[in-house]
């Protein structure tokens, strides 16, 4: 390693610290998210030998937790790919610390996620019905699409902007060094090699828009192609990405406000960050209250018996302690707390984060739900209790995303070295140019003059 | 592991890759056939396959873009140690 590269690892020490130094808190835990796995796929055996009896799913109610996390894990890896795209896209310097987790939640969560589908299906082995005899013009083929799409995409792009990262990692002869090499594609920094990666990754940022808000839209198709109740609505793609890109801000800040603590990333998780973030968290409750408020007021106003039935198991009915939970966990908890900039501090933002992921939880419970409890044929009101196997393996989704990330952070680093560095290199140069670029041109001496006449 | 082994590896994840995205576009194809067999709505399924096939293939080409570009644009020694 030449002397620049030794001096420069040396000034982001910090990032290496989790790939290099594993402390006993660090079995402990994997330890005990395996424990929290292995209940989870316990259960899942039992509801493979048992079927879906052992759930609290039955007829009218069809569909419970499994696609109520569904909905919610995806949503949640809108934070990243989607996120990171658009800050990359508008040049937002302040996003180099952030992209990187932003991507890991998108990849990890996502998978997760489009696993909850075929827990649905309870023989796994349904599955091969859709290779064989899917419906390409049903919006669950869309789904199954999408989210493959998204996926691909998504990895590609995490993938493409660590190339430089591993290769430091491998310079650096961090064990295993295979991995290294064999990941980092021969990257040697040159001009030429930044070129291909920079184009590339420009090319995929702005492909990933359009798939990220395809995936929710279409996920949301799934409720609005239907004439259930409650679920036929023109504004369900929207208000759907809207909630998706709200839980994903919420899940990006847990994140990072977690690691930064466990691995003292305070020299460049600045409150700073958490702040813009926040900003934009505020932004999205108050975007997200408007699109329920729609939602509701047109049901409402339009008084259709069948509609009504569902709106009022929402509102008075069973499910009005939730719904009401909900409104305060997504609007009220923001509002209150990020308004004020006394209550804008990291615990305050961690307390806001935790409420706006329990409220989407319970939102995407309450669009699922109510609609199935409430159906338009003759059968009684349904109730749905979930048990213990859906409980285990939500805890389980939950488990393999935080070992996920541990293990990510265990191999690679959680914050961008390269882009970190190109921006205390070039950024500021880089920004004032661009500023004076915004600046109203001035008049050279003779134009002044000609003006002036 | 010696370099040539990597060498291998990599060109094998990369190929991979492409069958991934070969089977996920043939996949697309046969329900297109099923679509048109059974007279079922083929032109919704012309119009997802028109945007899933290329995407797939778009993302596919993008990273053999990049693999071979930082190949060819890699020091002269470090190639020569490589390949």
């Amino acid at each position: 390693m030449d002397k620049s590269t030794m001096e420069n690892s040396n000034e982001d020490l910090d990032l290496f610290r989790s790939i290099e130094y594993t402390g006993n808190g660090f079995y402990w835990t994997v330890g005990f998210l395996i424990f929290v796995i292995a209940f989870g796929l316990y259960g899942y055996f039992h509801q493979v030998l048992y079927g879906l009896g052992v759930t609290g799913m039955a007829q009218p109610i069809s569909w419970g937790f499994y696609i109520v996390n569904f909905v919610f894990f995806i949503g949640i890896s809108h934070a990243g790919t989607l996120i990171s795209a658009i800050l990359r896209l508008s040049q937002a310097e302040w996003r180099r610390p952030i992209t990187r987790m932003a991507e890991i939640i998108t990849a990890i969560v996502l998978a997760i996620g489009g696993l909850h589908p075929i827990l649905d299906l309870g023989q796994p082995g349904r599955m091969w019905n859709l290779v064989t005899n899917g419906r390409l013009q049903s919006p669950l083929l869309w789904d199954v699409t999408s989210i493959t799409a998204y996926f691909a995409a998504s990895t590609v792009y995490l993938y493409l902007p660590m190339i430089p990262d591993i290769a430091i990692l491998r310079d650096r002869g961090v064990k295993p060094k295979w991995l290294y090499q064999f990941l980092s594609w021969n990257w040697q920094d040159t001009p030429e090699q930044k070129r291909v990666l920079e184009r590339a990754i420009n090319i995929l940022m702005i492909m990933v828009i359009p798939i990220a808000v395809s995936v929710h839209t279409v996920i949301s198709y799934i409720f609005a192609m239907t004439i259930q109740p409650g679920w036929h609505s023109t504004i369900f793609g929207p208000y759907f990405v809207a909630g998706a890109i709200f839980s994903g801000i919420a899940a990006l800040m847990i994140a990072m406000i977690a690691f930064r603590k466990i691995f003292h990333l305070e020299r460049y998780l600045k409150l700073i960050h958490f702040q813009y973030l926040s900003t934009l968290l505020l932004i999205m409750s108050i975007i997200w209250f408007y699109f329920t408020f729609s939602e509701y007021l047109t049901t409402f106003y339009g008084n259709e018996p069948d509609e009504m039935r569902v709106f009022n198991y929402k509102f008075i009915g069973d499910f009005a302690p939730y719904f009401w939970l909900m409104v305060f966990c997504n609007f009220a908890v923001p509002v209150i707390i990020l308004s004020f900039k006394k209550t804008k501090t990291i615990p305050g933002i961690l307390v806001v984060s935790f409420s706006v992921l329990i409220g989407m939880w319970l939102e995407r419970l309450i669009i699922v739900v109510p609609s199935l409890a409430n159906p338009r044929l003759e059968y009684p009101v349904g109730i749905y209790i979930p048990t213990i196997t859906e409980w285990g393996l939500f805890a389980a989704g939950v488990a393999i995303f935080i070992l996920g990330f541990l293990m990510f952070a265990k191999y690679f680093p959680l914050i961008s070295i390269w882009e970190i560095r190109e921006g205390r290199e070039s950024s500021i140069k880089e920004v004032a140019h661009r500023l004076q670029s915004y600046m109203p041109d001035t008049y050279e001496e003779d134009e002044l003059e000609r003006a002036l006449k | 592991m010696n370099h040539k082994m990597i060498k291998v590896l990599q060109i094998s994840s990369l190929a991979y890759i492409w069958i991934f995205v070969i089977a996920v576009d043939v996949w697309i194809f046969s329900l297109l056939f099923v679509a048109k067999k059974l007279d079922d709505a083929i032109n919704a399924s012309v119009a997802i396959g028109l945007i899933a096939i290329p995407l797939f293939i778009a993302i596919a080409s993008i990273l053999t873009y990049v693999f071979f570009g930082l190949q060819k644009y890699a020091k002269p020694e470090e190639k020569a140690n490589v390949l």
